[in-house]
């Protein structure tokens, strides 16, 4: 059967069962979506599946028969970013990164698809996505940040929302 | 641009966010086998007949392991401070908790170690289970440990941390009230998104190299080298980047069967759990029992405070006895308390050994000291964060363990939230400093416990 | 039936470093022919960030830009010992033999450049890549130039090492607990302050707002510390309110082993957060730095818990205070005993009432 991922076609040999996870990880070698939890549950699998966010680990890939298939590879490189990756690296929104991939790509269908800065709005497209390091304080202002249309000096990260230093006291 | 203080780009935020940052489970070795494991159905049992024979006789079963196979079964995380072994690496003779690894198999793919793992023959008695920590000192308890169901391995050959300080009978006869209280908090999983995996592979000059998602690689180095009897020169661990710990990952999970398993069949050896291995059967956070009694002036003086803590520790001692240790040393949290009593003891249970997690033996003391000092406030009358500013620790205070607190910030944090809330202090609290006590700030019974205010 | 909103608030500490210390941390640097800078430390990454903190301190210290640091603990061939990173020790443990390396290479970059400049070293300093005479800028020489004599003309290859250790403090009276030595570095404070909203109906709780306040000893990287300080808060509205691996303990039924049964906060669940930081320098830790990363999410499970009595007047202790919890103690809406001026809480959770051995806590008259 054929897919094509990230623009490339390609002829796949697994078994028609096998999860496109496994298909991109073991027989492709893209190995940015993650095996988080395989049940479903976490979303460091999710891919664009004809530009919308899709749990990978849950998908046998005699389903996605013909489809163009989006990983973080197809959204930029290091030195031509998308603005979600920009985002990303300029709000620290990823601190392990192993939930980085699905959180991003995500984020890019919820901009593509007109997504707004509004946070209940983000929260509500990219909840069910598990981050357990950043208490999504980072991620919400990066995705608000491209929804905004932002432009990121790459130099610099993002000072904090809501953080006040009053430096040394007695 | 200065660099300390400056937001510079995070080291590996470009990697992470092209999705190029390599984990354990994103190296790509040809020839990999794939582990699982026989893990124990029962909570508590003798095991009567281990046969791994049909297993090994499987086509595509490359290497199986059981207790035998290891040159040094048990290794204790924490041999080094004198703190001995109890947990062996597979299981050998009886099992101690639900989950617990008996017996594990290398194989070309998933399906065939699962069916040789299937196809072990275990024989199991059954023991009656202890989960209460709370009925482990009772003399009709099951007994886990043939040394009991409690640690008994600390300085002095006691059974129990203890602090003392102070006169705790004439605090406690001073007291106007006397609060009593009990807490417990939950056991945790730590739920990194990356689950525990390592990756072994035999080299042509008998290294083996270990791929790892350990937070500690010379720690998780020390205990492959010590259950493998290596001299360090014999392995390399990879890693570095990790997809989350939060202090799961200072437990060496996999790496050490991985090894075994790589030198028994010659072949590189991949270990990753499954959420449902990393949810039931990796350790956690241990669940705390905390009862503390506090002994007060009615104008919100804490006088003495004696504190029984019972830390379930699970099937196996692990880090408990440090994290109860920890525990006892800050278990008066952010405040001058001049008389003290603790007796804390790490428990075993029939449940997966409990680990250390982010606060490890202080986050449980946070929330029982802090819980019950709001309490007390209540109790009292006594404005809450006035209570705190009160006895808030200040420079030249002293520890339970009776060392000088130098920079302590505790009346700044405090001030600060006060303000933020818009919350109504007198002028006296508010004008407040973590300088020396003085005045009214030094009462007759916090004046014995002033030590030096000079730095250690 | 209402929803009733409360405040509670919290104030704790912890200790930077293992306890009782003994926990050592290594680094070791070379410096490339053009100046740039290798670090190798065997300090785990594991998101905190300790790859950049540790490239940042050596590029202050030394005094270059932070992009000509490569940092390396991929391995332990190249690497040397580091304890690990837990017990909030990765910044200031072994940043600290960072900071150690670079000053050794910072002094052999100067001694190069005192032979090149003919100038005493210790008239010397290293500013953004170059080195310059104090008090006359104009003679100077650059890091790579350096870097390049010592490669080509001395015959030399610049490194320097740094090991830190604060030695083991033992407990030299078990019966009391006292150490011979200070069992910790630098401790580290903080406040929290919970605001929470309580449905007594179904006991659910939502917790609508979290001030905070941290005293860092010093931002070596400010975005570092908020995301500690933001993914702890969301860790201890975990334990404050959602996550048990056990729920029923201490039965070990029904444990959940997916996250559809495991409840980890979701981005739903964060309240909005107000964090103030502090910086009041520790004595000995890099530049100033306490280590932050684990006491984030200490100070709300007690700050909610505060918060819910406010609420609605009754003391929850077993965490997580979930609606079942909430409901079950609406329902007893237990009083303490009494028993002149003693006030006895929670007698049913007690050994005294639940054990029948001879460890207690009990209190007499």
């Amino acid at each position: 059967m054929n897919l094509s991922v990230n623009g490339v076609p390609h002829n796949i040999e697994s078994a028609p069962l096998t999860s496109l996870l496994d298909v991109l990880r073991e027989e492709l070698q893209i190995t940015s979506a993650k095996a988080g939890c395989e049940q479903g549950g976490c979303g460091a699998c999710t891919v664009l599946i004809d530009g919308e966010p899709q749990r990978s680990c849950l998908t046998p890939v005699v389903a996605v028969e013909g489809a163009e298939i989006t990983t973080v590879e197809g959204l930029g490189t290091p030195n031509d970013l998308a603005p979600v990756q920009q985002a990303f690296t300029h709000h620290y929104a990823a601190q392990c990164g192993f939930c980085t991939s699905g959180m991003m790509l995500a984020a890019h269908a919820y901009v593509e698809h007109g997504g707004t800065e509004d946070r209940e709005a983000i929260q509500d497209a990219l909840g069910g996505h598990v981050c357990r390091c950043t208490g999504y304080v980072k991620i919400i202002d990066a995705v608000a940040a491209v929804a905004r249309g932002d432009s990121f000096d790459a130099t610099l990260t993002a000072a904090g929302t809501r953080m006040t230093n009053l430096g040394g006291v007695a | 641009m200065k660099a300390v203080g400056a937001r510079v780009p995070r080291y590996d935020g470009v990697a992470h966010a092209t999705g190029r940052t390599e984990f354990v489970d994103d190296v790509r070795v040809p020839g990999t086998l794939w582990v699982k494991a026989l893990r124990s159905p029962s909570h508590h049992a003798d095991i009567t007949r281990l046969d791994v024979s049909a297993a090994v006789a499987m086509k595509g079963v490359r290497a199986v392991i059981t207790a035998d196979d290891v040159p040094l079964l048990e290794y204790g995380h924490l041999s080094a401070l004198g703190i001995p072994a109890d947990e062996p690496l597979l299981a050998k003779g009886e099992v101690r908790y639900k989950g617990q690894p008996i017996a594990v198999v290398a194989a070309d793919d998933e399906e065939i170690a699962q069916a040789a793992v299937d196809a072990i023959g275990l024989d199991l008695t059954e023991k009656p289970a202890l989960f209460d920590i709370r009925k482990a000192f009772d003399a009709d308890a099951p007994r886990i440990h043939q040394w009991g169901n409690w640690y008994t391995h600390f300085e002095g050959g006691m059974d129990r941390r203890q602090i003392r300080k102070g006169n705790i009978e004439d605090a406690f006869d001073k007291a106007d009230v006397i609060v009593q209280g009990v807490y417990r908090p939950a056991a945790i999983e730590h739920v990194p998104l990356e689950t525990q995996v390592s990756l072994v592979v035999p080299e042509a000059n008998g290294r083996l190299t270990i791929y790892s998602c350990t937070q500690a690689l010379y720690f998780s180095m020390g205990v492959v080298a010590a259950h493998l009897q290596l001299p360090l020169n014999k392995l390399k661990f990879v890693g570095g980047t990790v997809g989350g710990g939060f202090g799961g990952k200072v437990d060496t999970a996999t790496e050490t069967i991985c090894a075994l398993l790589a030198q028994k069949s010659g072949r590189p050896v991949k270990w990753r759990w499954t959420r449902e291995e990393e949810f039931l059967c990796s350790s956690t956070r241990a669940p705390w029992h905390m009862e503390i009694a506090d002994a007060v002036t009615k104008d919100g003086w804490i006088l003495g405070r004696k504190m029984l803590t019972l830390h379930d520790s699970g099937a196996y001692s692990r880090f408990s006895p440090y994290g109860l240790t920890k525990h006892s040393f800050h278990h008066t949290g952010a405040y001058s308390i001049p008389n003290l009593e603790f007796d804390g003891y790490v428990v075993y249970t029939n449940r997966v050994p409990t680990t250390a997690m982010r606060g490890f033996g202080v986050t449980s003391v946070s929330f029982a000291t802090e819980t019950h000092l709001s309490r007390i406030a209540h109790e009292l009358g006594v404005d809450p964060f006035e209570l705190r500013l009160k006895n808030a620790n200040r420079i030249g205070d002293t520890s339970p363990n009776q060392i000088a607190y130098t920079d302590p910030s505790t009346v700044p944090t405090i001030l600060a939230i006060a303000n933020a809330l818009g919350h109504k202090l007198t002028p006296d609290y508010r004008a407040m400093t973590r300088d020396p006590r003085s005045g009214d700030l030094l009462p007759e019974h916090l004046v014995a416990q002033i030590g030096s205010t000079e730095g250690h | 039936m209402a929803v009733h909103k409360g405040r509670g608030f919290a104030a704790i500490e912890y200790p930077t470093g293992m306890n009782q210390n003994g926990d050592p941390s290594q680094a070791w640097i070379k410096v490339k022919p053009d100046g740039r800078i290798d670090v190798f430390a065997g300090t785990s990454d594991i998101g905190n960030g300790s790859k950049t903190i540790q490239s940042q301190i050596v590029a202050e210290t030394i005094g270059v830009p932070y992009e000509w640091i490569t940092y390396d603990n991929s391995n332990t061939d190249s690497s040397p010992v580091c304890t690990g990173t837990f017990a909030s020790r990765a910044t200031f443990v072994a940043g600290k033999a960072a900071e150690k390396a670079a000053l050794a290479v910072r002094a052999r970059i100067l001694e190069i450049a005192g032979k090149e400049l003919e100038i005493d070293p210790a008239d010397l300093e290293i500013v953004d890549g170059e080195v310059l005479a104090k008090g006359a800028p104009q003679k100077k020489i650059s890091v790579s130039d350096v870097a390049a004599a010592a490669t080509w003309t001395y015959g030399e290859l610049i490194t320097g090492t740094g090991a830190q250790l604060k030695p083991y403090a033992s407990i030299v009276e078990p019966e009391t607990g006292k150490v011979d030595l200070s069992p910790h570095s630098a401790i580290s404070y903080a406040s929290c302050a919970a605001e929470v909203e309580v449905d007594d109906e179904t006991g659910i709780i939502t917790v609508l707002r979290l001030w905070q306040c941290y005293d860092v000893g010093k931002s070596i990287n400010p975005t570092l510390v908020e995301g500690q300080i933001e993914g702890g808060a969301m860790q201890g509205l975990g334990l404050g309110i959602l996550e048990n691996c056990y729920p029923y303990y201490p039965s070990v039924e029904h444990r959940g082993g997916e996250f559809g049964s495991y409840l980890t906060p979701g981005m739903e669940d964060m309240p909005q957060i107000d964090t103030i930081i502090i910086e009041n320098p520790s004595a000995d830790g890099p530049y100033g730095a306490k280590g932050i990363g684990e006491m984030a999410n200490n100070a709300q499970p007690p700050a909610i818990a505060s918060a819910v009595f406010d609420a609605v007047g009754v003391w929850v202790t077993e965490l997580p205070i979930t609606p079942e919890r909430v409901l079950r103690a609406l329902e007893a809406n237990a009083e303490p005993r009494r028993i002149g001026k003693l006030v006895i809480f929670d007698e049913e959770l007690s050994i005294n009432t639940v054990g029948n051995g001879p460890v207690k806590l009990e209190v007499l008259v």
